[in-house]
């Protein structure tokens, strides 16, 4: 409400200075959100180590926080199996199509191809695949419920009632997408596994028991896909809460959250599984 | 009842017994309402009596269950969405909200009508739209943004826009709902300029005691879906309905059902 | 019991995705037929397509040069097995350009592009501006739906085909740095081994995951219901409806056009 003929205090100020100024800012904006980021995962693990230790003095009490958790495991995980099944499952038949077809140009052998394909799977794709879906579709979720939490000032109100956001909101999804997404990474991989066998039956007659072979399987490899799922897990609630919690505005705050979030975990997802992998290849010495 | 004042004749704009439930409990039982051309017509009534439901089903926003609406010798309530297309530019309406496009300047606002009805290009609309903004007193801010502008400049801005297209009806959705008095006295002041040097029509929803009062040619009292008393400004204010005084003079208790209180 | 309460809650999902599959296709109706004859408000095309790809560019350029970077990680092993560094520019570069390019971008787009596409619309629906426009006889589906849907497809393609090729060059840079493979053997690699087809092939799926982000997109900003919850809400259903779309879409064309 305004109380005269006087203009919003929303100016639009245009960054002085050109360019580089403009690069500059944007360099030191990025950093700030990076610390941020930083301290809401800390700030994270801190109410972890707090909900463990039992401290008391909190509104919350600790029964309603578990209640909290299965609340957060079910929205997490019940709502995204069939999401994660059917991608991951698609994926799968597409990529072996298209290996099979490469490899039936070059060599026609296909004896290796299962092994290779459950490598690639355990390793890489089923973790990564199944981390950009819940990014989607878990991370536009988050952030959608704290953004407009936000918005409509309910965190505000949290913070009177002496209850940190970071303990009541984030850190039961923390948990739950910690746990969620190595049980769904899981099933993407076998899923997609699954479905990959089925593909190169079907269209170039791989015997499914020449396919369905675990001899390259390595516990270097189920290290990776542990390791990628736990990471993933971990990033994209943050990710998404960070974006929650930075909601501005009413309609457009809460859509620029969300949007952000998705972007974020992604992008996330993406450079770390890069950064875990090249660090296997290294500590390995170049033989994934 | 009060009783109700005589409409001229040949009424131009017209609700016959229109019914309205939206899968609930029925909004309007039964509206009868007719406004003469050129006349200010303002609908009041508390919240939840219908009357923004009432104007958005002159220009098909929102459809009637029974009942029928007329404009200018027509009837409109059963034209498909496309056929409503000639009939908006006749019918103009100023919404509650503004409804500024927030990615558009003010004169962009403006001159969108111009440019896909009036077959104006780009430059010549924007000119026109200037003028336009000059006539409600924002030409100073055309270029601006409607999220840099309180609400009573984006009122402004927006009646311009809705006027771009000449219409012959311009219907008004609380415009000074919201607002500082000043302001509300300035969208008053167009309202009244709008009738009487432009001939429009204007049926304003309102609850503003002020502007009823000061603008109002008739008035129209919706209550319990229909139209309670239908009079001129003064005697509506002299008439003996209790339901009517309790509205009129703001009292918070008295014989009127308030629903959902 | 438990499994009646599954059952209806399959059925109750399976109804709703069938509305909102039914929807979408309604609406790609309406695009479709509001472009015969193609009469598109072309201040609103080129303003979209300026701000789509400002939006998505940097963030599609940091993708795809991840990715390729990946791809050539996972051709390590076989490029060590066989002793074949002169193959792990055709794995790489082969999943890049059909597979995992198209798909990757196409994903980001979604995120960047599509999702802020679905949070204006949607926050345009629920401040009344789409009733706004209908109240001045102008109509929303081609005056905004429009616009976006070509701005969107027409950019996904672009950003697909640039994409690849950084893709490719990431491909490249993570092959010397961490493989040891030269520039020469990489370029070398995708040159002998990769076709012209291949690329289309990508490309010809960048069409349809455009229209399958930009109609997605475009339909749950419309149909928005309740204010910022709701905003909210519509950006996720759009964002997850465009993610499978794409994977089906891949699915399909993958056969089709082989």
């Amino acid at each position: 409400m305004s109380t005269s003929d006087a203009p919003d205090d929303h100016a639009h100020a245009a960054p002085a200075g050109g360019r580089i100024a403009r690069l500059g800012a944007a360099a030191l904006g990025a950093a700030r959100a990076t610390a941020e980021l930083w301290r809401v995962y800390v700030g994270t693990i801190a109410g972890i180590v707090r909900m463990l230790r039992g401290r008391r003095g909190r509104i919350v009490s600790r029964s309603a926080g578990r209640g909290e958790l299965w609340r957060q495991l079910h929205a997490i995980g019940n709502r995204s199996v069939v999401f994660v099944a059917v991608t991951l499952g698609f994926i799968g038949m597409v990529m072996t199509y298209q290996a099979c077809l490469q490899l039936g140009r070059v060599t026609g052998d296909y004896s290796q191809i299962g092994s290779q394909f459950l490598r690639l799977t355990v390793s890489d794709f089923g973790p990564t695949l199944t981390g950009l879906m819940l990014a989607t579709r878990v991370g536009a979720g988050i952030a959608a419920e704290i953004g407009s939490m936000k918005v409509t000032e309910q965190i505000d109100a949290l913070r009177m009632s002496g209850v940190l956001p970071i303990d009541h909101l984030i850190v039961p999804r923390f948990l739950a997408s910690l746990v969620m997404t190595l049980m769904l990474s899981t099933l993407g991989a076998a899923i997609m596994y699954a479905a990959g066998g089925l593909t190169a039956q079907a269209s170039f007659g791989v015997n499914p028991h020449t396919f369905f072979d675990l001899s390259l399987l390595r516990g270097r490899h189920v290290a990776m896909f542990v390791v990628k799922a736990a990471v993933f897990g971990a990033a994209i609630p943050v990710v998404a809460g960070f974006c929650g919690l930075r909601a501005r505005g009413s309609s457009e705050g809460v859509g620029r959250a969300t949007t952000a979030a998705v972007i974020g975990g992604s992008f996330a997802v993406i450079v770390l599984d890069f950064a875990i992998s090249a660090t296997a290849l290294f500590v390995t010495g170049g033989d994934l | 009842m009060s009783a109700a004042a005589t409409p001229p004749p040949g009424a131009y704009v017209e609700w016959r017994g229109v019914h309205t439930a939206f899968g609930g409990p029925p909004v309007l039982r039964g509206l009868d309402l007719a406004v003469a051309r050129g006349e200010v017509m303002f609908i009041i009534g508390a919240s939840g009596a219908g009357k923004s439901v009432t104007i958005k089903h002159l220009v098909g926003l929102l459809p009637i269950d029974a009942g029928e609406i007329w404009f200018a010798g027509a009837r409109i309530d059963q034209l498909p969405e496309r056929a409503f297309a000639p009939l908006r530019k006749r019918i103009g309406m100023v919404f509650q909200s503004a409804t500024l496009f927030d990615s558009m300047t003010l004169a962009e606002n403006v001159a969108l009508p111009l440019r896909k009805h009036g077959g104006l290009g780009h430059r010549a609309a924007l000119e026109d739209a200037r003028g336009r903004l000059a006539q409600v007193g924002m030409a100073e801010h055309a270029d601006r943004y409607p999220a840099e502008l309180s609400d009573g400049m984006r009122k402004r801005a927006a009646i311009a826009r809705t006027l771009a297209l000449s219409p012959e009806v311009v219907l008004f959705d609380e415009p000074t709902t919201g607002l500082d008095p000043i302001s509300a006295r300035r969208i008053d002041r167009l309202v009244r300029e709008l009738a009487e040097r432009l001939g429009v029509t204007a049926i304003v929803v309102s609850h503003d005691l002020p502007s009823i009062f000061g603008v109002a040619d008739r008035v129209a009292f919706l209550y319990q879906g229909v139209a309670h008393a239908v009079a001129t400004p003064a005697a509506l204010r002299a008439s003996p309905d209790p339901v009517v005084q309790q509205f009129v003079t703001g009292r918070s208790s008295g014989p009127m059902e308030t629903p959902g209180f | 019991m438990i499994g009646d309460r599954l059952l209806a809650g399959l059925g109750a999902s399976a109804v709703r995705i069938a509305q909102q599959v039914g929807g979408v296709l309604v609406l790609a109706g309406e695009v479709g037929r509001a472009l015969v004859p193609p009469r598109v408000d072309r201040r609103e095309l080129l303003r979209h397509l300026y701000r789509m790809g400002n939006r998505s560019v940097p963030i599609v350029v940091l993708t795809a040069l991840f990715a390729g970077g990946l791809m050539t990680l996972q051709a390590g092993p076989f490029v060590k097995k066989f002793s074949a560094a002169g193959l792990a520019g055709w794995g790489a570069g082969y999943a890049v350009l059909r597979e995992i390019g198209p798909i990757l971008i196409a994903l980001m787009f979604s995120g960047r592009v599509g999702a802020n596409n679905t949070a204006e619309l949607a926050t345009m629906t629920v401040t009344e501006q789409l009733d706004g426009l209908r109240a001045l006889a102008i109509d929303p589906v081609r005056f905004l739906v429009v616009p976006r849907v070509l701005a969107m497809i027409v950019m996904l393609v672009a950003l697909t085909a640039i994409g690849d090729l950084v893709a490719l060059t990431g491909a490249a840079i993570v092959g010397r740095a961490m493989l040891g493979i030269d520039w020469g053997t990489m370029f070398h690699s995708f040159a002998d081994n990769l076709k012209p087809y291949d690329f289309l092939h990508g490309i010809y799926k960048s069409i349809a995951f455009g229209a399958a982000v930009a109609m997605t997109s475009c339909y749950f900003g419309v149909t928005v219901r309740g204010g910022a919850v709701g905003v909210g809400r519509a950006v996720n259903a759009a964002v997850v409806a465009a993610a499978v779309s794409i994977m089906l879409l891949d699915f399909f064309l993958t056969y089709l056009i082989g």
